[in-house]
């Protein structure tokens, strides 16, 4: 089905070639798992073999790639390749064009199929298929991130096309969602469909994938079947509730950092939280678990002023949430957004703290830069410019500008999205080593592995309610 | 959130028209509005609008937008006002320097022509506003390719529309994650000016790079290649039977107006 030999690329800005020597070949009706660290070409390799490299990207390509049997250079570009080959890539949003759900997954069949009964049959097969039939009239922006990616999965499976490649298309979404979407592909794989995916959460893969490719720095590093590669366990798969590790959670013996009771928040006619009451302790590592729309985030949101309740009361230390100015709130609570980019600015890693530190006043700016860059691994960086700086250096820094402000308690929201196991532990490393300087740290994740790993207090939320509070033995916190 | 220019599903007359025939009335709407300067005809023009949005089910749509209208209107009366020096003075602002001179002010000829473009942009803003909200993007480039429109400018427009609500949420996310930071928008002109920044260059960085997945996106649907429309889409019905008798009606109306009355 797909032919490599000696691939290499070099993207036309780029001085260090982001292929090295690909040399693949992959069979009709198997399922590769591509997997390895941040930066290692995994998506230039998902552009490679779908034809999008040589045909859209320039730059210097050599070696061989044959789709089907014809080399990848004979189509006639990307317009005859579509017909073959469909693509999910990483960033969920900006794939999704059109104004609903049902109009979106018609988009890509409307331009190769007349019959309007045709579309609209085939279309409903694959809403059934991903699970998101009761999503059909909304309009694709206003979706969660889970919920997005559900949507550009079944985007590319309404092209019924032989190859389906994905990229990363699971970072976003549960447990549940996630082992849903391999039962999927295993069904594709048994009707014969040719699937190449991308991933970091590998242990679901086991006995699925036909093989496992892992990369590194532009090249195959390592080749084989899951359990050549991976012959330990992956991660957990389970519903984290049921692990017999976790004991029902009994109260600290140190002040009270945070005290919620019966926190209610609608959006519109949706009840985001219904009564949610907790008490958080200083010094405490807390992991908020639960399924996209559960309500986690909202439920961050109110720490910081961010957003009001409209029922119940939050208070943080002495300051009461539902009225105190949001400049104070962020001095006691600093929350980290899932997107560093969403808040990085300015020209240089300096200013970039500098700002934070200017709009609370502080009197001794340089000897807090210094302290927190060294803190978050990124000494001597500060006149780079930030957005230079890799995913995982720039969620750090966005850590950095937050924590330069000095809350007592910090809150990140999704930390490890978008970043390799080797990144996401360093980050996770950083909040072990903040915890034991006294901050107290809470994390909102939908990755049970670094919550069992790492969070000393786990809680799980379901629609708007906490449903669990335990203790965590096996965390490193605890 | 109030979402600008997006599509409303619905299944009223002006959702069931064809594309093509809505075009068309929307050009020759805008055509019309542009060559008429009789505030009596652009009047008429508003009110075939404002019914058609009423049984469209859209009426709440277009009352949404007439603060913005207004303030738009209030804006080009005041310029017209005192750039136009024509006809009568009404109110004086200089006077003349030669004894008997008309001195400069506020005249009848500026007010006039103010008033005329303010209808004049309700015109042309609420027929774009109704034929966009009423057509699915697919079918809106249908519609323009119909007319034999580049296939490049045609997605252009596309994803112009379909980034408007994406904007608007990712201005309120990097908002709030500069609020978490302590953000304090500045006060006076300069500090306005100067708290932009924080907000707009995240926003304009992320949307640049959504636009290589976008594009490849649109691509690997193949809309690029994209040279023949799908003819099940062109079938006329009913509405545009009604459509072609409005245009008999809008047309006359205009005759009527500029031939037999003025």
């Amino acid at each position: 089905m797909i032919l490599a030999t000696a691939l290499s690329y070099t993207y036309p800005v780029g001085v260090r070639p982001a292929l090295r020597d690909i040399t693949l070949s992959i069979g009709a009706g198997e399922l590769i798992l591509v997997t390895g660290p941040t930066a290692a070409g995994k998506t230039t390799l998902c552009y490679a073999l779908s034809g999008i490299l040589q045909h859209e990207f320039g730059g210097t390509c050599s070696g061989y790639l044959a789709l089907n049997g014809r080399p990848v250079t004979d189509y006639a570009g990307v317009g005859e390749l579509n017909r073959h080959v469909s693509m999910v890539f990483d960033d969920a949003d900006s794939q999704l064009i059109f104004t609903s759900v049902e109009e979106e997954l018609a988009s890509g069949l409307e331009t190769r199929i007349d019959s309007k009964q045709e579309i609209e049959d085939r279309v409903r097969k694959v809403m059934e298929l991903c699970g998101i039939m009761h999503l059909r009239e909304r309009p694709p922006y206003a979706l969660s991130g889970g919920q997005k990616q559900r949507v550009a999965i079944a985007a590319a499976l309404a092209m019924d096309t032989d190859i389906i490649i994905l990229d990363e298309p699971t970072s976003e979404l549960d447990v549940v969602a996630t082992t849903r979407i391999i039962e999927i592909l295993q069904d594709l794989k048994a009707r014969g469909k040719t699937i190449i995916i991308v991933d970091h959460s590998l242990e679901g893969y086991r006995n699925v994938a036909d093989r496992v490719i892992v990369m590194e720095e532009g090249h195959i590093s390592r080749e084989g079947t899951f359990d050549e590669i991976f012959p330990e366990q992956q991660g957990s798969m389970k519903a984290l509730y049921t692990d017999p590790d976790l004991e029902p959670y009994t109260p600290a013996d140190s002040p009270v950092i945070v005290r919620i009771d019966t926190l209610i928040k609608r959006y519109g006619t949706i009840e985001a939280l219904s009564g949610v009451s907790l008490t958080l302790y200083e010094g405490e590592f807390i992991a908020i678990l639960g399924e996209n729309g559960s309500g986690k985030t909202t439920l961050v949101k109110h720490l910081n002023g961010l957003l009001r309740p409209d029922g119940g009361s939050v208070h943080v230390r002495a300051l009461d949430a539902a009225t105190a100015p949001i400049i104070d709130l962020v001095q006691q609570t600093g929350l980290v957004f899932q997107n560093p980019d969403t808040m990085l600015f300015a020209d240089s890693v300096r200013d970039e703290i500098m700002f934070g530190l200017e709009n609370i006043g502080s009197d001794s700016p340089d000897r807090i830069i210094t302290d927190v860059l060294s803190m978050v691994g990124l000494s001597g960086s500060e006149p780079t410019y930030p957005r230079h700086l890799s995913r995982g250096e720039r969620q750090r820094l966005a850590v950095a500008c937050i924590l330069a402000m000095k809350p007592g308690l910090i809150i990140l929201d999704e930390p490890t999205t978008g970043l390799d196991e080797k990144e996401s532990d360093k980050m996770m490393d950083l909040m072990l080593t903040l915890q034991e300087r006294g901050h107290t740290i809470i994390m909102v994740t939908h990755n049970m592995r670094i919550a069992e790993e790492y969070a000393g207090r786990i809680i799980a939320m379901e629609n708007g309610r906490v449903i669990g509070d335990y203790h965590n033995l096996k965390g490193r916190a605890s | 959130m109030s979402e600008i220019l997006q599509y409303i599903p619905g299944s009223s007359p002006l959702h069931h028209l064809n594309p093509v025939t809505k075009l068309l009335l929307v050009i020759l709407i805008v055509g019309l509005c542009v060559m008429s300067a009789q505030v009596s005809f652009l009047c008429f023009l508003i009110g075939v609008l404002v019914i058609g949005a009423f049984f469209s089910g859209l009426i709440k749509e277009i009352i949404n937008q007439v603060p913005f209208l207004l303030l738009l209107s209030f804006f080009l009366v005041i310029l017209t006002s005192l750039t136009v020096q024509e006809g009568d003075l009404l109110l004086t602002i200089l006077p003349s320097a030669e004894p008997g001179g008309q001195g400069y002010g506020i005249t009848l000829g500026g007010l006039l022509f103010g008033v005329i473009l303010s209808l004049r942009f309700v015109v042309m803003i609420t027929a774009f506003q109704l034929f966009v909200v009423t057509t699915k993007p697919s079918d809106l480039v249908t519609g323009l390719l119909a007319f034999r429109l580049p296939v490049d400018y045609v997605l252009m427009l596309l994803i112009a529309l379909r980034f408007i609500p994406s904007l608007q949420l990712e201005a309120k996310r990097i908002h709030e994650a500069q609020l978490c930071r302590g953000y304090n928008p500045g006060t006076g002109i300069s500090g306005k000016i100067r708290s932009m920044k924080p907000i707009m260059i995240p926003l304009v960085a992320n949307s640049l790079a959504k636009t290589q997945v976008l594009g490849l996106t649109l691509d690997m649907r193949g809309y690029r290649a994209r040279k023949n429309l799908p003819l099940h889409k062109l079938v006329f019905g009913f509405g545009d039977v009604i459509s072609a008798v409005l245009v008999v009606v809008i047309l006359s109306a205009f005759a009527y107006l500029h031939f037999f009355i003025a």
